[in-house]
């Protein structure tokens, strides 16, 4: 849904097979913009039974989802978070209880995915950056490592991980914008990306330094075969899957990288 | 600006409106003249919080449209686009002499500040002097409770307790919301408080509610207290503005007018945007 990021929905959408999936989206990242509701509904409605949970609007009756939340949101296929500012968006779903409608939603199966503060909300850890000096965010801890977003498109975010990974923070993944990692269970199954260069990063201390391991990367789109269904077998288990996508800004051009110490 | 000293508990404000204001009035500026007024400064620094709402560009807007040519330094915080700013939130808005905080979601407004830490600020900002105003879930926050639609029916919520006593607003507007709230204080989920009807304004003084005010005609306000499991109902008199001077407003006032030019064009030339 984001720019360019199509072929990463397409991948998401090929992990929920069926004919229709049921779609629900959380906008909450973006205080529920409009014009991000109605990029998600012209993006996904054509092809799924979409939906979505506004979590500013629900006096009005414009909240898209007026019955219970949990009902609806455990009936999913895939539950797909918004970007926007992920501080913001855990306090709003703390208030109505919706971080534990969605561990309850990881444990039944429900895929989880997102951009920006929709992958770094899945974590135990991650480094936010929207305002001010980096600190560190406390997700809803489904995924027990740190989660970095935008690797490439801020060129602080590079130093600012690793001081926080050799102060403590837990070892984690850097992620370029347009690269999605695709977790089953805990496991990191797959690294796909929408984008020729794009990169992700394994974080991780070692002695007193912070290594920095380059990810293998499936491109999608190039080989053909990952926004199909075939080639992945989305249709036998739908188990405990955690795709966190970063794929705001897709076409940034990429900084080189540091090699790995 | 951000070592304001602490103010002795009687020169801090509330004002607390049911309903009201550029969001909801946008032909009646009587309430917005009334919060810039409670200011003793001749320009107020008037910080704007759209957070109840989602920071929609729709309730930012009208702010802009009404203070924009007013005596005052508007500006707004958006907790969803903090990405615009350099300045921390401490000294956006320990800085300001108003803070106007506007209507929408009363769960998530506090959920968003207490995440922030913005509460805590405006509590120190509030004790420094800075007007607190605000409408709807901006103007039940500040209380003991109050009631919210935050998920759809009406349901009693607890606020920051900075004034003692809830507050239900809308009591005319939203008529649904007042029977929830006066079988919340009659059963005790929630204190006594006020009921105010939209256009209607409450002026706290320290924690004593000092005038009510109304931009008007018709528009009331009640205190209600619980006995015994019986309910106290009391008509609270309220002052309709704009039928005395329109000039103690500071509408018309050539010396503010001139300062109005003078600021707007040092805003010009060595402000960067709000």
């Amino acid at each position: 849904m984001e720019r360019d990021g199509s072929l990463l929905d397409d991948y998401v959408l090929s992990l929920a097979g069926g004919p229709r999936p049921r779609v629900c989206f959380l906008p909450t990242a973006s205080g529920d913009a409009d014009h991000y509701v109605v990029r998600f509904y012209r993006r996904f409605s054509p092809d799924c039974d979409a939906s979505h949970v506004s979590l500013f609007r629900r006096d009005q009756g414009t909240g898209g989802v007026e019955d219970d939340l949990a009902t609806h949101l455990l009936s999913q296929d895939l539950i797909y978070v918004g970007g926007g500012n992920v501080v913001s968006m855990l306090g709003a779903w703390r208030a109505h209880g919706l971080d534990a409608i969605l561990r309850r939603a990881w444990r039944r199966g429900i895929i989880l995915c997102g951009p920006s503060a929709g992958s770094l909300c899945w974590f135990e850890q991650a480094l936010s950056a929207f305002h001010g000096a980096p600190r560190m965010v406390r997700g809803l801890g489904l995924l027990p490592y740190s989660n970095c977003v935008h690797y490439d498109a801020e060129p602080a975010r590079h130093a600012e991980y690793h001081r926080f990974v050799a102060d403590g923070m837990r070892p984690g993944y850097a992620v370029d914008d347009g690269v999605a990692l695709h977790f089953r269970g805990t496991s990191l199954e797959r690294v796909v990306s929408s984008r020729a260069d794009g990169g992700a990063y394994l974080v991780e201390p070692c002695g007193d330094r912070v290594r920095e391991t380059r990810l293998a990367v499936e491109q999608l789109g190039s080989a053909g075969p990952a926004d199909g269904g075939d080639a992945w077998p989305v249709t036998s288990a739908r188990g405990r899957t955690a795709p966190a996508a970063a794929a705001r800004r897709a076409t940034a051009h990429a900084k080189p990288k540091p090699v790995p110490a | 600006m951000n070592d304001r000293p602490v103010v002795d508990v009687a020169e801090r404000q509330i004002f607390a409106m049911g309903g009201g204001g550029f969001t909801m009035e946008p032909n009646n500026p009587l309430l917005d003249d009334f919060v810039l007024s409670l200011s003793d400064v001749g320009e107020p620094r008037i910080l704007f919080l759209p957070t109840a709402s989602g920071d929609t560009n729709a309730q930012i807007n009208a702010f802009r449209a009404r203070f924009a040519e007013r005596a005052c330094i508007p500006e707004h915080l958006s907790l969803f686009h903090l990405r615009d700013s350099t300045r921390s939130l401490a000294e956006i808005v320990l800085g300001q002499d108003i803070v106007y905080v506007g209507g929408g979601s009363m769960r998530n407004l506090l959920a968003l500040w207490h995440a922030h830490g913005l509460d805590r600020l405006l509590v120190q900002a509030w004790e420094r002097g800075t007007v607190l105003a605000g409408l709807s879930a901006g103007a039940m926050c500040w209380f003991q409770g109050g009631v919210t639609r935050s998920s759809g029916p009406p349901e009693p919520i607890a606020g920051l307790s900075v004034l003692e006593g809830s507050l239900t607003v809308h009591a005319d507007g939203e008529p649904e919301r007042l029977p929830v709230w006066l079988a919340s204080v009659r059963d005790g989920a929630l204190p006594g408080g006020w009921a105010l009807d939209d256009g209607v304004g409450l002026l706290f003084r320290g924690e004593r509610p000092e005038r009510a005010v109304s931009s008007r005609p018709g528009a009331g306000a009640q205190r209600v207290d619980a006995i015994a499991g019986e309910l106290l109902r009391k008509r609270v008199e309220v002052e309709l503005l704009g039928e005395g001077p329109r000039a103690a407003l500071g509408g018309f006032d050539e010396a503010v007018q001139e300062l109005r030019r003078v600021n707007r064009m040092r805003r010009g030339t060595s402000r960067g945007r709000g």
